[in-house]
C-alpha cells in the first residue's frame, strides 16, 4: 500500500514538472551564430546579409555580421573570428578572404567548438563542416564559354581577378583558363589582381587595355572588379571593341549591360548562399548535420543583353527588398 | 494466494481489480477519444475561421489600397487636361504625398514613352526595355489594368520592383495611356504584419497565379521557397484543409488579385492537440493510478476479513475439539457473519461434547445392563447339574457348586461398583472356572499365575469372564485332548498386564483380528467386543485387548489397562 502511494505521488509530480515543462520550453536562449564576410558593402554580400538575416528570424537565432574594409585585409577577418568565438558564436559563417591564411583562425575557432559554415569562398581547414555556393570553376568556364559564343576568330583575353590568395577568384580563374585553352582559338594576354575595389580595379583595367590594345575579351571575377572594368570599358568607349564578361550583380553592370559596355554577367545566387549558411548553421547545432550535403551548389546564370528582363532573370538579379547601402 | 490457501479462483482482490482497470480504461480511452476528436474539430474550426478572417482583413485593406490608387488615377488623368506647368506642380505635389508611386508616365498612342514625373529621377535616354508599359497589352485592355510585378527598368541605377497600373486617357492630347508604378511599400505594410499562428502569412496573388506580393518574395526569386500558385489560381474562394497546411482564398473587391491565408495545421492544432493529449494521458494515469488504490483499498477491507474467516473455518474443519475462535474485524456484514461463526462454533463444540457424553452414558448404561444379565443358559445349566448332582447324593459337590455360584453373583453385583480390587476379579474368575469345570466334566485345567502386588489395584469388574467364557466354548469345546486354561496377571511399568492363555483350536490371524471388532448377537452376556469397548471408554484408546492366536496351538488375549489404586477416580465418569 505505501508503495501505491508512492508511486501516485511520484506520478502527480511528474506531471506538475511535466507541465512546468510545457511552458518553459518556449522561452529559450537565441543560439548565436555570427556571419564573417569579405566585405560590407557590396550589393552582393548584402544580398547575402539579406538571406542571412531571413534565416536568422525563421530559425530564431542571434545573428551577427561582420566583415572587413578591404576584401584584402585576412588579418581583420581573422580577428572577427577570434572575437566571433569570444563573443560565444556557436557557429561562425565565413566567406573566406585567403584560404591559407584565414585557415589557422578557422581551426583554433572548431577546436573552441564552433562549427563552421563555410559560404561563396572557401577555405583550407578539415573544419567546415559544409560549403554553400557556387561552383565556381564551373561559373569560370561559364563565362568563358560566354566570351566563346560571343566573338568570333581569335580571341585575346584580359583576366582581371582580385587578391590571388582568394579561393573563388582563382578557381573561377582556372575554370575560364581552361575553358578558353579547350577552345584553340583563344589565348589569355593578361591577368591583373587589383584589388577588390571599383576603382582600383577601373584604374588597373584602363592601364592593362591600353598596355595590351590587342585584348578584345575581358573578364572581371568579382562585383567590384566587374564594377571597376565596365567603367574602364565605357569611358575608355571600347564597349564595342571589347567583349566584357563580368560577375555578379551590381547596378553599375546591369546599366552596363543596357548600354553595351558589359556584354554579360554571370549571376550568383547570394540571397541563397546566405539564407542557405545561416539554415545549415541552425542544422548544425540541432544536430540535424546527417542531412547536410559537404558542398552545396547555388545556381549561377547567364545575363546578357537577350535575357536581361525575362523574368526569371528580373527575379535573380534584382533584390525585390531594398537594401540600405 | 501468499497463505497457499489453493488456487480454486480468483481472488476477490484479482477480480476487483481487474474489473476496475479494465473498465476504467475502456471508459478512459472512450472519453480521450471523444474528447480529443472534439478538440481537434473545434481547433480546426477555429484556425478555419482565424485564417478566413485574417485573409479577408487583407483582402479588404488591398481592396481600399485599390481604391485609393484608383482615386487617385483619376486625379492624375484630370492633371493630364490641364496646362503643362500646372499639371507638374500637381503631380510633383501628388508624388510626394504617395511615397509608394515611384513614377507616373505617358504614353503615345504609338507606345512611346512621352512624360515621366519622378520624384529626383529622370528616364535614361535610351531606355533599352520598358516593363511598365506594353503596347499590345493596352490596346487589347478594356480601361484601366494592373501588371504582374517587374523591375522599374527606365531609371538608370535604379531598378525597384514595382506593379504598374495603366489607365487609357480619352483622345483629347498627345496622351493616350498614363501609368502609375507602385512600389509594395503600401501594400507590404498591411501583408507583413498578418500573421496567422506562428508562421502563418498572407499573400497576394493575381488571377493567373502571379505572385504580386509575398511577405517572403525575395526567398521565392532565390528559388529557396516556393507557393504552388497554379493549384491555388484554379480554386475557388474559401477555406481549403489538408494534412499540414491551410489554405484560405479571398478575391480582392474590384480587382482580379487574391489574397490566400496561408497557416500550418501542426503549429494550429496539432501543437495544442499533443499537449492536450499528453495532458489527458497524465489525467487519466492518475486516475486509473487512484481507481486502483481505491479499488485495491476497498478490496483489502473486504477480503481479508473474509480470508481470516476463511482460515478459521478451516483451522475448526481440522479440529473442531482444540478450535478457539478469535472474532475478525472488518465491515459490517463482515462482522455480522464473523460474529455468527463465533456462535456456531461454540453452538457446535457443545453439541459434540453433549453426543460425546451420552454416547458413553448410553454404553455404560448398556454395560450395566449387560453386567446385570449373567447367560441364563449358564445359569439353567449350573443349576441343572446342581440339581443332578443333589439326585446323584454328591451333597458335597452340590455344596461347592452353590457357593461358588452365589460368590459369582456377589461379585458380579459388588453394590454396584463397576471398579473392583483385582483380587475380587480373580476370585470371580476362579469361582466361574470352578463352576465351568464341573459342567465340562473336568475336560480342562486351570491356573492361575498372580502377582502379588497386583492384588490391590482395581480393574473393571468382569473383565476376565467374558474372555475365559470365550476360550472355554470356542476353544476347548471342540477340543478332544484336555484343555488347559492359564491366566496370567502381572505389572507392566505403569500397567497391568492380564493374559489369558488357553491350548484350544485357536484362529486365523484374520479372525483374531475381527474378533474385537464383531458384535456378538447370538448370545447374550458381556462379549469380548464389549470388553475391549469397556476399556477404552474408561481409560483411553491406549488400553484394551489384544487377541494373538494360532490354529491348533492356542489363542492369547492381552488385557491392558492402567494401574488404578483408588476406585473412586474413575467411578465417577
Amino acid at each position: 500500500m505505501r508503495r501505491n502511494r508512492l508511486a501516485a505521488l511520484c506520478a502527480a509530480l511528474a506531471l506538475l514538472l511535466l507541465c512546468g515543462c510545457g511552458e518553459d520550453a518556449g522561452v529559450q536562449n537565441q543560439r548565436l551564430v555570427a556571419l564573417i564576410v569579405k566585405s560590407t558593402d557590396s550589393e552582393f554580400f548584402l544580398s547575402v546579409f539579406a538571406g542571412a538575416r531571413a534565416a536568422a528570424t525563421e530559425y530564431n537565432l542571434e545573428l551577427t555580421i561582420a566583415g572587413p574594409e578591404t576584401e584584402e585585409d585576412y588579418e581583420a577577418q581573422n580577428r572577427m573570428i577570434e572575437e566571433a568565438v569570444a563573443a560565444g558564436a556557436e557557429a561562425i559563417v565565413l566567406s573566406a578572404i585567403d584560404y591559407e591564411k584565414n585557415a589557422a583562425a578557422v581551426d583554433a575557432a572548431a577546436k573552441a567548438g564552433v562549427r563552421i559554415v563555410s559560404i561563396d569562398s572557401g577555405v583550407g581547414s578539415g573544419q567546415v563542416s559544409t560549403y554553400i555556393g557556387t561552383d565556381n570553376y564551373a561559373a569560370g568556364r561559364m563565362a568563358a564559354q560566354a566570351a566563346l559564343e560571343g566573338v568570333e576568330g581569335p580571341l585575346y583575353v584580359g583576366l582581371i581577378n582580385y587578391d590571388e590568395g582568394t579561393a573563388n577568384g582563382q578557381e573561377r580563374e582556372s575554370g575560364a583558363a581552361d575553358a578558353l585553352a579547350q577552345s584553340g582559338r583563344a589565348q589569355i594576354t593578361a591577368v591583373v589582381n587589383t584589388l577588390t575595389e571599383a576603382g582600383h580595379a577601373q584604374a588597373d583595367t584602363a592601364g592593362l587595355l591600353a598596355a595590351h590594345p590587342e585584348i578584345n575579351v575581358l573578364m572581371a571575377f568579382n562585383e567590384p572588379t566587374s564594377v571597376g572594368a565596365a567603367r574602364a570599358v565605357r569611358e575608355l568607349a571600347l564597349s564595342d571593341a571589347v567583349f566584357f564578361v563580368g560577375f555578379d550583380s551590381n547596378v553599375v553592370t546591369i546599366d552596363g549591360v543596357q548600354d553595351g559596355c558589359v556584354d554579360a554577367l554571370i549571376v550568383q545566387n547570394p540571397y541563397a548562399m546566405g539564407y542557405l549558411g545561416v539554415e545549415s548553421a541552425y542544422k548544425l547545432l540541432a544536430g540535424q548535420s546527417g542531412g547536410l550535403a559537404a558542398m552545396v551548389d547555388t545556381s549561377t546564370q547567364i545575363v546578357n543583353r537577350e535575357n536581361l528582363f525575362t523574368m526569371d532573370m528580373q527575379k535573380a538579379l534584382f533584390a525585390f527588398e531594398q537594401y540600405q547601402d | 494466494m501468499r497463505d497457499g490457501t489453493s488456487s480454486k479462483g480468483p481472488r476477490t482482490t484479482t477480480i476487483l481489480l481487474t474489473m476496475v482497470v479494465g473498465v476504467m480504461t475502456v471508459i478512459l480511452c472512450f472519453c480521450i477519444f471523444v474528447f480529443l476528436n472534439r478538440y481537434r474539430s473545434a481547433l480546426v474550426r477555429s484556425a478555419r475561421t482565424s485564417s478566413a478572417q485574417a485573409a479577408l482583413q487583407v483582402s479588404s485593406t488591398v481592396g481600399n489600397y485599390l481604391r485609393d490608387m484608383e482615386l487617385a488615377m483619376e486625379l492624375v488623368e484630370q492633371s493630364m487636361w490641364s496646362s503643362a506647368d500646372n499639371r507638374d506642380e500637381l503631380l510633383s505635389t501628388f508624388l510626394k504625398f504617395r511615397p509608394d508611386v515611384v513614377a507616373v508616365t505617358s504614353y503615345s498612342s504609338a507606345g512611346e514613352l512621352l512624360d515621366c514625373w519622378s520624384l529626383g529621377r529622370e528616364p535614361r535616354e535610351n531606355i533599352f526595355q520598358n516593363l511598365s508599359f506594353d503596347l499590345e497589352t493596352a490596346r487589347c485592355a478594356d480601361g484601366a489594368y494592373m501588371t504582374a510585378p517587374h523591375v522599374m527598368s527606365i531609371f538608370r541605377s535604379h531598378y525597384p520592383w514595382v506593379v504598374t497600373m495603366t489607365a487609357p486617357l480619352p483622345v483629347q492630347g498627345a496622351a493616350a495611356w498614363v501609368s502609375l508604378d507602385l512600389s509594395f511599400s503600401g501594400i507590404s505594410s498591411y501583408i507583413n504584419g498578418v500573421s496567422i499562428g506562428q508562421r502563418g502569412y498572407c499573400f497576394l496573388m493575381d488571377g493567373d497565379g502571379n505572385i504580386v506580393y509575398h511577405p517572403q518574395q525575395q526567398l521565392l526569386y532565390s528559388g529557396l521557397k516556393s507557393e504552388d500558385t497554379a493549384a491555388l489560381a484554379a480554386l475557388e474562394d474559401g477555406t481549403y484543409v489538408d494534412d499540414t497546411v491551410i489554405h484560405c482564398l479571398t478575391s480582392v473587391q474590384g480587382s482580379d488579385w487574391r489574397v490566400v491565408g496561408v497557416s500550418y495545421v501542426d503549429e494550429l492544432v496539432d501543437r495544442s492537440v499533443h499537449e492536450m493529449i499528453r495532458l489527458s494521458v497524465w489525467l487519466a494515469a492518475l486516475v486509473l493510478a487512484a481507481g486502483l488504490l481505491t479499488s485495491w483499498l476497498l478490496s483489502r477491507q473486504l477480503s481479508r476479513p473474509l480470508r481470516g474467516l476463511a482460515s478459521a473455518m478451516e483451522r475448526f474443519e481440522t479440529d473442531a475439539d482444540h478450535f478457539t475462535y478469535r472474532p475478525v474485524g472488518g465491515t459490517r456484514e463482515v462482522r455480522e457473519l464473523s460474529d455468527s461463526f463465533g456462535h456456531m462454533v461454540v453452538r457446535i463444540q457443545q453439541l459434540m461434547s453433549t453426543v460425546r457424553q451420552e454416547e458413553i452414558n448410553l454404553r455404560k448404561t448398556e454395560l450395566k445392563a449387560l453386567q446385570a444379565q449373567i447367560n441364563p443358559h449358564f445359569l439353567y445349566n449350573t443349576l441343572d447339574s446342581i440339581a443332578w448332582m443333589c439326585e446323584q447324593g454328591r451333597s458335597a459337590d452340590a455344596v461347592k457348586m452353590i457357593h461358588a455360584l452365589a460368590r459369582l453373583f456377589r461379585i458380579s453385583i459388588s453394590r454396584g461398583h463397576e471398579l473392583i480390587p483385582i483380587a475380587r476379579e480373580i476370585e470371580h474368575a476362579e469361582n466361574y472356572l470352578e463352576i465351568q469345570k464341573y459342567r465340562y466334566k473336568n475336560q480342562f485345567t486351570y491356573a492361575f499365575h498372580v502377582d502379588p502386588a497386583c492384588l490391590d489395584y482395581y480393574c473393571n469388574k468382569i473383565t476376565l469372564q467374558p474372555i475365559i467364557e470365550n476360550a472355554i466354548m470356542h476353544g476347548l469345546d471342540l477340543l478332544v485332548e484336555e484343555g488347559r486354561i492359564d491366566v496370567y496377571v502381572c505389572r507392566d511399568g505403569d500397567d497391568i498386564l492380564f493374559r489369558v492363555q488357553d491350548n484350544g483350536v485357536g484362529m486365523s490371524p484374520d479372525q483374531a483380528a475381527s474378533i474385537l471388532d464383531q458384535d456378538t448377537q447370538d448370545r447374550t452376556g458381556i462379549g469380548i467386543k464389549n470388553v475391549n469397548d469397556r476399556l477404552r471408554i474408561y481409560f483411553g484408546k491406549q488400553y484394551g485387548l489384544r487377541v494373538t492366536s494360532e490354529p491348533d496351538v492356542g489363542t492369547c488375549v492381552e488385557i491392558r489397562m492402567p494401574k488404578i489404586k483408588e476406585a473412586g477416580d474413575y467411578e465417577a465418569k
